[in-house]
């Protein structure tokens, strides 16, 4: 990628090489227009909606992980009850319940972000208040409903440590 | 890529590139995974501890086994997705970042295939693999 000014373009005179780089560091954009990199992580204050939103980064990648395992499960399935007896002996196991506790942690609380998502991309619900609100709903919502589930599996008898 | 591209529609500058395609079907896909998700936690629910006997009668139902069919490939494309913008962020070689995304893509392709033929084969009652398959 070139990091070449685009002829004529004034647009680019502003930022490059003009002695008031903060970051140290320009990068071409894909239209070929360079910019200062914005900053990074660990340059930007703590907040919710931010935690939020690497929440749903991390619950996503979770669940990609998760897929997988769902894929096995109809995998064993499929292989006829000896392959399913090995899986819920794995998956049955104190171990694997820890495993299927977190995947499910990791869907409701991304469902509860991307629903949060969802109502942003509509424009509602963007004032600072509202916004933290949210964010901190989608969290909380996430962690209670993942716990309520679990917590009918074993009242109703359907999961045993 | 060429830079010089430019496509306006009335007067207004449209993108040079994907536009808001990938928006709109990362949005798409939420919106369909919203209550499929709901009915995979009741599916999920209704499953624990049902064990072989249980899971099998519970693909008998085509309606169970069409949603979890409809479900996992809206899931593997929202996946597919989602990772692609996390590595889009973080890898910025361009070799590394073909690299990774064609290793993501080629994972969303077998968990795709396979589960949808193991669905079929369960909705369908076939007897246990690897019957048919030569061995």
């Amino acid at each position: 990628m070139s990091t070449t000014p685009l002829p004529g373009d004034s647009s680019n005179a502003p930022t490059q090489n003009s002695g008031d780089d903060q970051t140290g560091r320009f990068v071409a954009q894909l239209n070929g227009r360079v910019r200062p990199l914005s900053p990074h992580l660990q340059i930007w204050r703590w907040h919710v909606t931010m935690a939020a939103s690497i929440l749903n980064r991390m619950t996503g990648t979770a669940l990609s992980v998760g897929s997988v395992l769902i894929a096995l499960w109809l995998l064993a399935l499929a292989f006829g009850p000896d392959a399913y007896a090995t899986f819920t002996g794995w998956m049955g196991s104190p171990l694997g319940l820890l495993v299927w506790f977190g995947l499910t942690l990791a869907l409701v609380m991304h469902l509860a972000g991307g629903l949060r998502h969802l109502i942003w991309d509509a424009a509602i619900g963007l004032s600072l208040k509202t916004a933290d609100a949210l964010s901190w709903a989608s969290i909380i919502g996430g962690v209670v409903g993942a716990v309520a589930f679990w917590a009918l599996l074993f009242a109703s008898g359907r999961v045993v440590l | 890529m060429s830079r010089e591209t430019k496509a306006y529609v009335n007067g207004v500058k449209v993108s040079e590139r994907h536009g808001a395609g990938e928006w709109t079907a990362e949005r798409l896909s939420s919106l369909i995974l919203v209550p499929l998700t709901l009915w995979g936690l009741w599916s999920g629910f209704t499953l624990s501890g049902g064990g072989y006997d249980g899971a099998r009668d519970w693909f008998a139902s085509p309606v169970n086994a069409v949603l979890l069919a409809v479900t996992l490939l809206v899931s593997v494309w929202h996946m597919n997705m989602g990772l692609k913008v996390i590595v889009d962020d973080y890898i910025h070689k361009p070799g590394s970042r073909s690299a990774i995304l064609g290793l993501i893509g080629l994972l969303c392709l077998v968990i795709a295939a396979a589960g949808v033929f193991f669905i079929v084969r369960l909705a369908l009652g076939s007897a246990p693999l690897p019957a048919g398959f030569g061995i």
